[in-house]
Order: structure tokens, then sequence, then C-alpha cells
């Protein structure tokens, strides 16, 4: 084996923002899921970025995906409108996350990145894998309050079935 | 050309209503047999469906594999420039050659089955077989077996503005013709400038593929079922609408347009920022725009029969294929596009503004739902009919919303082709 082949990046992170930032995990998946969605966009900063891509899009660096906001407030508007708005049928995520990989750390800020799996449960019953990938994220930290600045929701899968109104 | 074997005929399995295209049988929306015969003369008939876009294969080699209706097509940019469009089956076996989304066959002109490596010009000629001679004179193909008499099947390619056809019929007349000067000229308005693609992405829907068209075609709709605009009194953007139509009425365009007079401050080339105020969103950047056509039209659906969609909505610009997948489900293929030239903040804006289309669209997403809620709602009353009256019985173009003129053009077409 050759040298210059580096098996794992090993990023030495405080025990304190390790912490944080697997709480800001298990906190994300559990607010949308237990359908606590208004506390959703407090998981990014004022200005932080959410965007949903598919991964073909993302390698090949298209710059559109399905969701876009720019800040927090844009977050806002969107569980606005899914709870007062849009139309569809009733629906649950339930997320399994896997472990969170710290790829770099610099100038005060994490980036990571996660694999996730969605499962939808519709009222009737049926279930369905919707959605598999990975968030890649940029985390910073506020005293201990992990915070993203950015995450990228980069799906395996281009094809999305039926609408994706509750964000992933 | 017809494909379809143990079918009944069509007169059989379907009598259209007395009262013409204001009906719709519900049966058109989940027999397997009606199914079949829509693959065979109206995808496989006398029409034109989009394969991809021109920017997609730019040089010699790139191919890209799509479907019409449910046929696997190969598109593919020949040496000299032009494109080809090919079925992606093997004759032989009946395999796809290309299994890839897309790619390049740069040194070698040809496409070679994976299966028994037969091998295919961009032509669609059979140019080898593997072991046609046999091994070591044993086996092989028989002496008499003439090549030339298996091709692959090849489609006509036309383009217009970046946008690539193809039709396997003879009897299709020329794209241009096809279209129709007032599709034409609405292409050409839309795509003005060079096409480049900002992304591309799908939405699968539980219903059959006429119930999205039809969707596409109904401007009666969007103001009842999509509340977005209307709550966030984004509405005001867009007070006057109309229908458009070609002179047979098989394809069509609705719009609604800014209600500016010429010489308003908002009528200039500069970006139109959303103020607060007027608005319920806490954040109204989303619809920041740029007032990028003289016309003032906000939004446009152009439906092209049988299965593609040009979209205008502010500044997203993006085109949808309609793909089949059996008689109760489809997919939507959507490629968001900008034009080359547009500066970062316009990249943006259309960026930012895709946030209304598509399957996380918030004004569009119930689309891709409500196909669903029709397929599960007309399951037990198969005997039952539509109704579309809004806007009268005929065709036409109405300078109207209140109007389902543009779905009874589809029906129209729909009947001529299946002579229904």
């Amino acid at each position: 084996m050759s040298d210059s082949v580096v098996a794992a990046r090993n990023i030495e992170v405080p025990l304190a923002a390790k912490a944080a930032i697997a709480r800001l995990m298990a906190q994300y998946a559990h607010a949308i899921d237990n359908d606590e969605l208004e506390r959703w966009p407090q998981f990014f900063t004022a200005q932080g970025t959410y965007q949903i891509i598919p991964r073909t899009a993302y390698e090949q660096g298209h710059p559109v995906g399905v969701w876009y906001c720019d800040n927090r407030d844009m977050l806002e508007d969107r569980v606005r409108s899914l709870r007062e708005i849009n139309v569809y049928e009733p629906h649950v995520y339930r997320h399994v996350i896997g472990p969170t990989e710290i790829l770099e750390f610099s100038g005060g800020v994490y980036r990571a990145q996660t694999s996730y799996i969605v499962v939808r449960t519709m009222h009737d019953g049926e279930m369905t894998v919707f959605s598999a990938g990975r968030y890649v994220d940029e985390i910073v930290l506020e005293t201990d309050l992990a915070l993203l600045q950015k995450r990228l929701v980069v799906t395996d899968s281009a094809r999305f079935d039926t609408l994706v109104v509750i964000p992933i | 050309m017809t494909q379809v074997i143990s079918t009944r005929v069509l007169p059989e399995l379907l009598q259209w209503p007395d009262e013409g295209i204001a009906r719709v049988p519900m049966h058109v929306f989940t027999d397997p047999e009606i199914y079949a015969w829509e693959q065979d003369l109206i995808f496989r008939g006398p029409t034109w469906s989009f394969l991809c876009l021109d920017v997609e294969i730019p040089a010699a080699g790139d191919y890209i594999t799509t479907r019409i209706g449910d046929s696997p097509i190969i598109a593919v940019r020949r040496p000299d420039g032009g494109i080809n469009a090919l079925v992606n089956r093997c004759v032989h076996k009946g395999s796809i050659i290309c299994h890839q989304p897309k790619g390049k066959r740069e040194r070698a002109h040809n496409f070679v089955c994976p299966y028994h490596n037969w091998i295919y010009d961009f032509d669609g000629n059979l140019t080898s077989i593997a072991f046609e001679q046999g091994i070591q004179q044993k086996g092989g193909m028989p002496a008499d077996f003439d090549k030339t008499q298996h091709k692959l099947t090849r489609l006509r390619v036309e383009t217009i503005n970046g946008l690539v056809f193809g039709t396997f019929s003879d009897k299709t007349p020329k794209l241009k013709d096809y279209l129709g000067p007032v599709m034409v000229e609405h292409i050409e308005r839309t795509l003005h400038g060079k096409v480049k693609i900002l992304g591309r992405y799908s939405q699968f829907m539980h219903n059959n593929w006429k119930l999205y068209v039809e969707n596409s075609r109904d401007n009666y709709h969007p103001s009842l079922l999509h509340a977005f605009f209307s709550t966030f009194k984004l509405n005001r953007l867009s007070a006057e609408g109309g229908t458009r139509q070609d002179d047979k009425s098989w394809h069509h365009i609705t719009f609604t347009k800014r209600y500016t007079d010429k010489g308003d401050a908002a009528y200039d080339s500069g970006m139109l920022r959303a103020q607060k105020t007027d608005y319920g969103l806490k954040d109204p950047s989303l619809i920041d725009q740029w007032m990028e056509f003289p016309d003032q039209i906000t939004n446009s659906i152009q439906s092209i029969f049988p299965g593609f969609v040009l979209q205008q909505v502010l500044n997203s610009l993006g085109t949808r294929q309609v793909i089949t997948h059996g008689v109760d489900k489809c997919e939507l293929v959507w490629t968001m596009v900008g034009l080359e030239g547009d500066t970062e903040e316009q990249t943006l804006v259309r960026g930012k503004q895709s946030n209304l289309v598509g399957p996380a669209g918030l004004v569009s997403m119930e689309d891709g739902a409500i196909g669903g809620f029709v397929q599960k709602g007309i399951a037990g009353d198969l005997d039952k009919r539509a109704i579309l009256e809004m806007g009268g019985i005929g065709v036409g173009g109405m300078p109207t919303r209140a109007t389902e003129t543009s779905v009874r053009g589809f029906w129209k077409v729909y009947r001529e082709l299946l002579d229904v």
C-alpha cells in the first residue's frame, strides 16, 4: 500500500463540539419526525442555506435542485406554506441518521457529512423509502449550541415520489 | 404502423359519449388495452415527442437515453453535427443497447450491445455480429443471414431553439408545421438565448399520463388548487390572463400578464424587488424578478401534444417531459434552464424561483398529487364520465382563465388519433 493513500481524515474535534453537533443531528431529525416543524428553522443560522439537490446534479455542479432557501425567513415561509396552504395527503417521515463524519474545521466552521434514510408513512399506512442520501453540512458553534450555516441534502435519487412538502 | 398485438380493436374498447369532447369516459385512464393502443397511435404515431436539450449532447459521439412513451430511445450526436434518434433495443434479443443515462462513443462511432456484442453504427445499421463466421469453422450465423435487413428503428429528428424532438412516423408534418406559428413564436420567445442547464430531477406520479397532460392544460384549476399565489397576494403580479392555441387546438399556452403599463417604473430591465409590506411572505426575495420578456407575461405554461411542457414561472424557465409508466403511473422529467449571458444575480433569481415549481414547488407541488386523487376517485366507477364544460364545449383560444378549452383540445386530438 502506498503511504499517500489516506484511509481516514482524522480531524481533532473538542468533545464539547462533538457533543453539540451530535445533539443538532438528533434534534433536527426528531423535530421533523415528531411534527415539530416550527422548530426546524431554528437549527439554522439567520443567513443559513438549505437545499435539496439530487446527487447527479450535485456532482455535475448544477446549482438548482428541488428546494432552495438562503435564510431563516424563507424556511419559516416554507413551514407556514405547508401548514396553511399546500394540499397533500397526511404523511409522516422517520429519519434514520448515520454517524457524522467531520471533514474539516476552518474559520470557525465545521464541514461534515451524515448519511440519512427517510421512510415515509402515509395516513393509510403505506410505507415507502422516500429518500436516502447524505447531509453535506457547514456547522458553526454559538457557545455550546451547534447551528447549520448550510445544509445540502444530497439525495441519491433524482426521482421524487408525488411531492416533497416536509423538509428532509 | 400497428404494433399492438393480442388487444381488442378500439371500437370494442372505447365508444365516445354523444356529448363529444365535453365528456371523457373514465376508463380511458385505467384500461391497459387502451393504453397499448395509445403507445401505438399516439407515441409511435404522427406526433413529435421531446427527446433532450441540444446542449446535453454537444460533441460528436455524445449520447443520452430517454423514452417516448414506453419505447427506449438513444439520441446521439453524429460526427457531422446532426442528431440521430434510435430505438434503444438490440434486434437480436431485444436488450437495451445503452444502459447508461448518458455517455460518449468517442473513438468508434458505434453502439455495442452488451449481451452478445452486436454492433450498430449511428444510423442504426447492424455492422457486426460477434462470431458471425463461427469459431474454428463451427457454428456462426447462416451464410444467407443478411445484416442489412436488420436495423435499429431510426426516428426523424428536428430541433427548435435547443429543444430536440423525435417522431416515429413518416406522416408527421415537419416540426414547425406540427407546432404552428403561434407555438413556434412562443418557444422562440421563451428560449430567447442559448440554453444552459441549471438542474434536473423528476416527479413520479400515481396517475395515468393523460391526467397530468390534462392538468398542464387546465387553466381553470391554478388559482383554486394552488393557494400559494393568492394567499401571499402574489396574484396581483398577474392580473390578466388567457389561453392561446394553434389552429387545430393540438397545443396550448396558458399565460398571465403583469398589469403594468409601459412607462411604469416597474417596466424596465432592472430587478423588481418585492416589498415585505406588499405580501405575507417573511422573505419576499423569493419573488424578486426582472421583466425578462417585453410582452410582460409573468407566467406561461406551453403544452405540446402529446407530452411536452415548456414553462416560464416568473424567471424560472424549464422543460417538462411526460414519461409513461403503465396505465396508472407516470413520471415528469424536469430540466431547469438558464440562458448563456445570465448574470450571477439572474442565475440566483432563477434558482430561488425554482422553489415555486417541481415536486417541492410552493405553487405547483399539488399537481404531483392531484392526478393520484383522480385515479383513486374513479377506481370504482369506470362507467362514469368527466364533465368538461367550463368556457363552453368547444376549443380555441380564449381571453380568460375560466375555461377548459385546452383540455377539450387535448381530447379532440386524442379522438382524432385513436379514431374514436
